[in-house]
């Protein structure tokens, strides 16, 4: 695909990445250092990134709006480019944008199985994980919840509505 | 992830040595890092392992003291494949 990406990342508190613990060159005021991948290599090396309709899928606890170039791979669930920079931090993704997404996701599965004897329990399970904060299974539990019900194709639908979901509260814009 | 790529948490123990010695496939490095997304148990477990390897990188033989040499070579000894 074309250079000059702007793509999004999460990662753990710090400007740390999940997987390799690197901690990238944070943006104070203006875009960080780039970071160049020694190889670029799906999974093993290169700058990772997702797309907005990626997002649901790697939560994390800050997200970032970063910055790709040189080679970009597009693949089926994240980008994988040769270099990267952040450009910033998107403030929104925050306690309560987190909170909010979770109880979207709740009302979902609460509309869809919270009559469904072998499935309602999805419900409250999802409302524990909201409690505790734990965002990313609180939206897996919801997707999995759509695709025991109604198939594979909820599962996707369902990733879709949450990343719809977080560019509409996040004001992410999706230039892929 | 889809049930029809879902890793199970026992899946994803038994893969954790491949996985930190980077002997998975890409495909595979990808549903072990999807499962670690949302599952704190498997995230710490990779931790934990992370960590027995760091430290016991730097134990050299002497470091042991012969009495805990010595039941580790008993256990090791006794040891059978289930």
């Amino acid at each position: 695909v074309e250079t000059g990406v702007i793509a999004y990342k999460f990662l753990d508190e710090g400007a740390v990445a999940p997987f390799t613990g690197f901690r990238w060159p944070a943006a104070n005021g203006g875009p960080g250092e780039w970071s160049e991948a020694s190889s670029l290599e799906p999974c093993r090396g290169g700058v990772h990134a997702c797309r907005v309709r990626d997002l649901p899928i790697w939560l994390a606890r800050e997200l970032w709006e970063i910055e790709l170039d040189g080679e970009i791979r597009e693949l089926d669930r994240k980008l994988v480019a040769a270099r990267g920079r952040l450009l910033r931090r998107v403030e929104g993704w925050d306690d309560a944008s987190r909170d909010a997404f979770a109880r979207f996701c709740l009302r979902r599965t609460r509309l869809r199985v919270g009559s469904v004897p072998v499935l309602s329990g999805f419900v409250g399970d999802i409302e524990d994980f909201r409690i505790q904060g734990r965002i990313a299974i609180a939206a897996f539990a919801a997707a999995r919840a759509a695709e025991l019900r109604d198939g594979p194709a909820a599962y996707d639908a369902e990733r879709r509505a949450q990343a719809d979901w977080l560019a509409a509260r996040l004001g992410l814009e999706q230039h892929l | 992830m889809r049930l029809d790529r879902e890793l199970t948490c026992a899946q994803v123990v038994e893969l954790v040595t491949a996985y930190l010695e980077r002997a998975l496939s890409p495909a595979d490095v990808e549903r072990f890092e999807e499962h670690l997304v949302f599952c704190d148990g498997c995230s710490n477990y990779l931790e934990q392992m992370r960590l027995t390897i760091e430290v016991t990188h730097h134990l050299r033989e002497d470091d042991l003291p012969p009495a805990l040499q010595e039941r580790l070579l008993e256990a090791f000894s006794a040891w059978r494949p289930a």
